[in-house]
Parts: structure tokens; C-alpha cells; sequence
């Protein structure tokens, strides 16, 4: 199976694709929504432990973009997603991290991202550890300027 | 010669299935290629959310845990 390279982009611009009317899809588990969640109207979760048996319920006529905590777990639902046939699918980069970070609204306790960046799990739970950088550093993976 | 890969992204069970399948490689002294992949892309071919995965002649034998060695056995021989 050849894979194509996802797209990738930062929470400033997924900010602006939900405004736009993208749904958000986030794969973390349900006892970390519960801690602390993305406060956006579009947004469903999946967690990528029942992401098998579920991704159907997600509509292939809507752009999606996967969200999680570090951006790992998204990335491999965004691969997973362009595999079985989804084309309008991007991953975001950094997850909840960046997005607290960037001051962008959440539901719950944010000291969690905040304090500590560890490996919450196994195998991409996490992307590397979020600088405190810009965004905007690089431009997104499909080219588009990130801010 | 069994061509053997081990995907995952460098977490510590992917590196635990790494030490007992080549731990398991050299106790049988089979003929085996023991190739680790890391980059997400190339593990997405796959199609797998849960890692680590063994995979023996582009075969998933195990997916999302840890094989015991003697699992790793079994599927070897």
C-alpha cells in the first residue's frame, strides 16, 4: 500500500479551517477529553482505541482535521482515515499542547498540557516536546502559509 | 531467510519487541532479516493505529502489545 504524506497543520490555522466549517476529530482517550477538551462547536471524538470500529461515523463530504494531545495519535488517524478513501483530511500538529499554548479555547483544566510535556502512552501518543516558538516557523506540509 | 519488521515509533514496547524477537532470532539460529521501522509514513502502509506490530514476510502476526518470547517462537518456526 503506497501512502501519501499527510497534511499537516498548525492550531492556528485549524482555527481558521473549523471557522470555515471543518470538523475537528479528536483521538484521544475519553478519561483525557474529560480533563480537558477543545472548545470548538465542530468537534466529535473518537478514541483512536475505538477508531477501527468507528471511523465510519466520520462524513467524507466535510474536511476533517484530526486533533489529539502531542499530534501523534492524530497523525496515524489522519494516515489511517486517507487509507480508507478520506481526501479531505489533515492532521494537526502539536495537538492540545500547541493549542493551550497559543491561548486558543478549551473545556476543563488546562495546567495539565501546561505543567508537563511526558509521554502520556505508548507509540505516538506524543509528538516531540512543544517549543515555545512560533507556529509559524514553517509553513504548513501542503505549502499554505501557517498564520 | 524470514524477513521480519518491527513497526513502531520508538516507544519503549516497540524497543521490548525489538530485544525479544532478535533475542528469539538467535536462540532458533534461523536464517532472518530484523528490519525496525520507525517513520510514520512507512508504518501507515500498514494500515495499523496500535503499535508495537510484528510483521513476518509482510505478514501482521501481532499488533498493539508485546509478544512473549515464546509466542515469538511459535510464530518463527
Amino acid at each position: 500500500m503506497e501512502t501519501k504524506t499527510a497534511v499537516e497543520i498548525c492550531p492556528t490555522t485549524t482555527q481558521g479551517r473549523v471557522k470555515a466549517g471543518a470538523l475537528l476529530v479528536d483521538v484521544r482517550e475519553r478519561d483525557e477529553v474529560a480533563q480537558l477538551a477543545y472548545d470548538v462547536p465542530n468537534i466529535v471524538n473518537i478514541p483512536l482505541s475505538e477508531f477501527e470500529n468507528r471511523f465510519h461515523e466520520l462524513p467524507k463530504d466535510q474536511e476533517l482535521v484530526m486533533v489529539c494531545r502531542g499530534g501523534g495519535r492524530s497523525l496515524k488517524a489522519t494516515y489511517y482515515l486517507m487509507n480508507m478513501g478520506y481526501d479531505n483530511v489533515a492532521n494537526m500538529q502539536h495537538g492540545i499542547i500547541r493549542w493551550v499554548q497559543r491561548g486558543f479555547p478549551t473545556k476543563g483544566d488546562s495546567s495539565s498540557v501546561l505543567v508537563k510535556n511526558d509521554n502520556a502512552g505508548c507509540c505516538g501518543t506524543s509528538a516531540p516536546a512543544a517549543k515555545s516558538s512560533s507556529c509559524c516557523d514553517a509553513p504548513n506540509s501542503d505549502g499554505s502559509p501557517c498564520c | 531467510m524470514k524477513h521480519i519488521k518491527i513497526l513502531g515509533t520508538g516507544c519503549p514496547k516497540c524497543k521490548q519487541m525489538e530485544a525479544i524477537v532478535k533475542q528469539v532470532v538467535a536462540q532458533l539460529g534461523i536464517e532472518a532479516t530484523v528490519e525496525k521501522v520507525e517513520d510514520i509514513q512507512k508504518i501507515m502502509e500498514y494500515n495499523v493505529l496500535t503499535t508495537p506490530v510484528l510483521v513476518i514476510d509482510e505478514q501482521i502476526k501481532v499488533k498493539g502489545r508485546v509478544p512473549m518470547p515464546e509466542e515469538v517462537k511459535s510464530l518463527l518456526q
